[in-house]
């Protein structure tokens, strides 16, 4: 069994050295009149090619840009559409981060890809593969405002709305090069009566996909009682966050994975370094049941929850016992 | 309003009090003056100095305002977090923080047993309070808050952490009362978000607050209220700070449904915002809580701390906040 290492979405933009405070500097003199927009640009593109470049010394095989020029992971995209509008802050999960809520006003409508030509430069500047993100439509749904009264109370038909309007973004990051697109659906771990509905709207992507693979990710929760249906959807990855309970452990005993998981086992949101017995126990346990001939191992959700230099300890943390744990007989 | 309480502790406020929740912007000069010790540029008590100039300024400028329920502003302040762990010992102060757009805090880290070993606020308080006749109140930040926005590498779970930190934060709740201080607002913004603890909130703020010769404030914000309404009135305290003017959080249905038998803070104007309410505005959301919580049980205040907005944005929301009430109390019947 080969393990793959990966990133799990967003990366700390911003860290406590000099060179890693660029970005929140240069979004400040934006603020008040003293960059362009280009020069914002060129500092976001800098710190996305740096972010890349910390990952990939730190052994990750599969990249992402961390995110560094969302604004959260709620509103960045959502809001690029047309008749989606950024409302007032609102807490993220269980976390003390702050997103805005999208305001829906009408028909969600794609007009142009936001992400594209992320995905295109973090190819051009990364020797690994590149991971595109995306929040899924049912959390985005979940997580917005709803004015337009065609969507008043219905969660399904928003989700669908915006299933097909991030379609064509799923197909313009795929035709950038994204080798895998991760889309992230942690409101299903509340809502696990609507699994159904995640699915119509991954059906959608997988139809414009293209040569890249879809990863659903879930976060933030337990996600044991719906491991069986995750194997049912139209991707080819299943990225989970382990640190909730032992249940999701013991149903993929039962259950096994004919699907590639994303083994979200490092805690992202702790700055204890995680114990090298539990992290082989947990692999003893789960991978002679997958059949695939790899996982993913990654941190359980976006490593932007941590200051940036334990982000990069994690990293390398899982690079170090991913090599120890094979060359000690492990799968 | 738990009238007979606050008498019983010597304090007389007006019918709709007037109050904020408790962070005002730093003026520049102290902006400059934390950049400057920063950049270890000036030392600790030139810093100082200008946080009391600061402080000063507040209070007097609360006080001629017309607030009844003054704060220090909190100028002495990074975050709302990390200045306890600072003085607590069982912290280190970890890297940066995202909390929202381009803003930022020292996010800390618990590597031992979380102990008080000496008082953290009370200079303040008594520094703010003896400059003015009008009442000031503790600020501190609730046990579950802290717990949930630090780190954890010490303790076995969450309730070990929230139970730890409680009956050590109970030692500066004793220490704000010793020190005369009768209104004590213990902010648990964390509670809103994880609704399967709100039992241990409720449990670690009992721990705070029992027993002690005190009014007691908490303010709750930006989370999922449908998901701990009406669980959140069984905190143990006598008044719940909540935001009303947040556009995109409307609490109003849920406070119908169950209306609150404590005294309500209302959040009138939003701190979110750059643009300041018309007094029409902010007299219309008064009148909507009005139309569920009986007058002598609501006190005014913005949507949460101003410390986000410009020393004029601040300035004018809370004037306006003011105005409302002080025309209610004149005609209490429009």
């Amino acid at each position: 069994m080969r393990l793959v290492l990966t990133n799990n979405g967003s990366y700390p933009r911003v860290g406590d050295r000099p060179q890693e405070r660029k970005l929140r500097v240069a979004h400040t003199k934006f603020a008040e009149g003293r960059i362009s927009e280009r020069d914002l640009k060129d500092t976001e593109n800098w710190v996305s090619s740096e972010v890349i470049r910390e990952q990939i010394a730190a052994g990750i095989e599969l990249v992402t840009d961390g995110m560094v020029r969302w604004h959260d992971p709620v509103s960045h995209v959502a809001v690029s559409l047309e008749n989606v509008r950024a409302g007032g802050l609102r807490r993220y999960f269980d976390s003390n981060f702050l997103y805005r809520q999208p305001i829906v006003e009408g028909e969600p409508r794609w007009v142009k890809s936001l992400l594209a030509d992320d995905i295109a430069f973090s190819v051009k500047n990364s020797t690994r593969f590149v991971k595109g993100m995306l929040t899924g439509p049912y959390t985005t749904a979940r997580m917005s405002i709803v004015n337009a009264p065609e969507y008043k109370d219905d969660i399904p038909k928003l989700t669908m709305a915006f299933a097909e309007a991030f379609a064509n973004e799923i197909e313009a990051m795929a035709q950038a090069g994204a080798k895998v697109i991760q889309i992230d659906e942690p409101m299903v771990l509340r809502h696990p009566g609507d699994v159904g509905l995640v699915r119509e709207a991954l059906a959608l992507f997988a139809e414009k996909k293209g040569k890249a693979e879809l990863a659903l990710c879930t976060y933030f929760g337990d996600a044991a009682k719906l491991y069986g249906d995750f194997q049912d959807m139209p991707v080819e990855i299943i990225s989970l966050d382990f640190t909730y309970s032992e249940d999701l452990i013991s149903n993929i005993e039962m259950v096994g994975s004919s699907k590639v998981l994303g083994l979200g086992i490092f805690n992202a949101r702790n700055t204890r370094m995680d114990s090298k017995d539990e992290i082989f126990h947990f692999l003893d346990r789960v991978l002679p049941r997958v059949s695939t001939d790899y996982c993913y191992l990654n941190p359980s959700c976006g490593l932007e929850f941590l200051p940036r230099d334990r982000a990069r300890k994690k990293l390398e943390l899982m690079t170090s016992l991913r090599y120890r744990y094979l060359h000690a007989g492990g799968q | 309003m738990s009238r007979e309480h606050l008498t019983k502790l010597g304090i007389t406020l007006p019918e709709f009090p007037v109050t904020s929740v408790g962070s005002f912007p730093k003026p520049s000069y102290l902006k400059k003056a934390r950049e400057d010790y920063s950049a270890q540029r000036i030392d600790q008590e030139a810093l100082e100095r200008e946080e009391e100039r600061a402080t000063q300024f507040w209070i007097e400028w609360q006080d001629q305002a017309g607030v009844d329920v003054l704060v220090d502003g909190e100028m002495y302040r990074g975050d709302m977090v990390t200045f306890f762990a600072e003085t607590m010992r069982g912290f280190e102060i970890g890297g940066l923080i995202r909390s929202n757009g381009n803003r930022y805090y020292h996010k800390p880290i618990i590597t031992s047993a979380v102990e008080w070993v000496q008082p953290i606020t009370i200079e303040w308080f008594r520094f703010a309070q003896s400059l003015t006749e009008k009442p000031v109140k503790g600020m501190l930040t609730g046990p579950y808050t802290v717990m949930d926005w630090s780190f954890n590498e010490h303790y076995e779970n969450r309730r070990d952490t929230t139970i730890g930190l409680a009956k050590e934060i109970r030692k500066e709740v004793e220490a704000l009362v010793e020190a005369g201080c009768r209104i004590i607002q213990i902010d648990e913004p964390a509670i809103s978000v994880r609704p399967e603890e709100m039992p241990l909130a409720v449990e670690a703020m009992q721990i705070c607050t029992e027993g002690l010769d005190a009014y007691f404030i908490s303010h709750v914000c930006v989370g999922s209220f449908d998901q701990i309404y009406p669980q959140l009135l069984e905190l143990p305290v006598h008044n719940l700070d909540l935001e009303l003017s947040n556009p995109d959080v409307d609490i109003m249905p849920l406070l119908q449904a169950n209306v609150p038998q404590k005294d309500i803070s209302c959040g009138l104007v939003d701190v979110h915002s750059r643009e300041v309410e018309s007094q029409d505005e902010v007299d219309a959301r008064l009148s909507k809580a009005l139309e569920i919580i009986p007058q002598d049980r609501i006190w005014v205040d913005p949507d949460c701390g101003l410390k986000t907005r410009t020393v004029e944005e601040a300035q004018a929301k809370l004037e306006v906040v003011v105005a409302a009430a002080h025309a209610r109390r004149e005609s209490p019947s429009e």
